[in-house]
C-alpha cells in the first residue's frame, strides 16, 4: 500500500492565503485521483498557517526564508519526519503531494522574488516562479534524507500560468504509478 | 479574485477519511458539504509521533478559532482534548456518525461561522 502526503490546503482550503481558496473546503481533483488509485491520504500541516496566520500576505520564499521561519519548519518536518518513517519501516511506498509555486509547499516550483519587501505592492504580472523546493518542503527533504527514507513527488498547479486539471490529474497517476497502491 | 473558503473546519479522524471497506466515507460527505478538513492522526502511530502531530494541529486550530472560524469533531482522537486544553481550546461539538446522512445533518445543524458574517460584510 501507498501513502500520500499531501500538503495541508489539499483538504482544508481555509488555510489559503486569502484570496487563494479555490473551493470550499477539499480540493477534489487531487484526493480523488490519490484514493481512486488506493492510495491512504496524510494531511501534513501548514508551515505558514500557526506561523504568519490567517491575515499573512502573499509572500515569495525569500521573505520567508528567516531563521524563525526554518526553525518553525524543521520541528513541522520532524513531526512529519517520523510519521512518514512509521510508514515507511512497514513497507509502504511515499508520495509528497504538494502545492506547486508555493514559497513554502513547492515541490518542483517555488516562488521567488529577492527584490520584494516593504510596502505590499508589485506590478501585475511580476513573474517569481522558479524551479525549486519551498522551504518546508526543503526542510523536510533534509530530515528525510537524514533518515534514508526516499519519497517522490507531485504537486497541485493552481498557482501556474499553466494550470490545466487533466494535466494535474495526468502528472500524479504518473508519480503514483500505473499500478494500484 | 473570489476566495471560495467556508470558514467551516472539521476536525476529523483517520478513519474516516482512509475508511476501510465499507466503512463510513467521511471525507467524502464533508467535500460535498463544504466542509475543511483536519486530519486527526492515525491510532496506529507511535504515541510520540501523534503527539507532536496533535500539537501542531492544535496550534492551528487555535489561529482558526481567533478569527471566528467554526469547528466540528468527527471521530475521537486520544491526545486531542489535551492538546486543544493547552491551547486554550475547547473541544469542539462531536459526532460518531453512523452513516453519511448522520453526519450530513449534524453538519447542517452547526451555527454559521462568525468569519462568514465578518467577510460578507466587511464594514460591519
Amino acid at each position: 500500500m501507498g501513502v500520500a502526503f499531501v500538503a495541508h490546503c489539499l483538504l482544508n482550503q481555509n488555510s489559503k492565503v486569502r484570496e487563494g481558496a479555490h473551493c470550499a473546503g477539499v480540493y477534489s481533483p487531487i484526493v480523488d485521483v490519490l484514493r481512486a488509485k488506493g492510495w491512504r491520504v496524510e494531511q501534513m500541516p501548514c508551515p505558514e498557517l500557526a506561523f504568519a496566520g490567517l491575515n499573512r500576505f502573499w509572500a515569495v520564499r525569500e521573505q520567508y526564508d528567516t531563521a524563525a521561519f526554518r526553525r518553525h519548519c524543521r520541528r513541522l518536518a520532524v513531526a512529519v519526519a517520523g510519521a512518514i518513517a512509521a510508514r515507511a519501516e512497514q513497507g509502504e511506498e511515499v508520495v509528497l503531494v504538494g502545492v506547486e509555486g508555493s514559497p513554502s509547499m513547492g515541490v518542483t516550483v517555488t516562488s521567488s522574488d529577492p527584490d520584494r519587501g516593504g510596502r505590499p505592492s508589485w506590478p501585475e504580472g511580476t513573474p517569481e516562479h522558479t524551479g525549486g523546493e519551498g522551504i518546508f518542503v526543503e526542510e523536510l527533504h533534509a530530515e528525510l534524507d537524514r533518515r534514508g527514507i526516499t519519497f517522490r513527488v507531485a504537486g497541485e498547479t493552481h498557482a501556474l500560468a499553466t494550470h490545466d486539471v487533466a494535466t494535474e490529474r495526468a502528472r500524479l497517476e504518473s508519480v503514483l504509478g500505473d499500478g494500484d497502491a | 479574485m473570489r476566495d471560495e473558503r467556508s470558514f467551516r473546519v472539521a476536525l476529523v479522524a483517520d478513519h474516516y477519511v482512509n475508511p476501510a471497506p465499507g466503512g463510513l466515507d467521511g471525507l467524502a460527505v464533508l467535500a460535498a458539504a463544504g466542509w475543511g478538513v483536519m486530519q486527526l492522526p492515525d491510532d496506529a502511530y507511535p504515541a510520540e509521533v501523534a503527539r507532536l502531530l496533535l500539537a501542531e494541529i492544535a496550534e492551528q486550530v487555535e489561529e482558526f478559532s481567533r478569527h471566528g472560524y467554526v469547528f466540528v469533531l468527527v471521530g475521537e482522537r486520544a491526545g486531542l482534548a489535551e492538546a486543544l486544553a493547552r491551547v486554550g481550546v475547547a473541544v469542539p461539538p462531536r459526532v460518531e456518525p453512523a452513516s453519511p446522512g448522520e453526519l450530513s445533518e449534524f453538519l447542517a445543524a452547526q451555527p454559521d461561522p462568525p468569519a462568514l458574517a465578518a467577510a460578507e460584510n466587511p464594514a460591519g
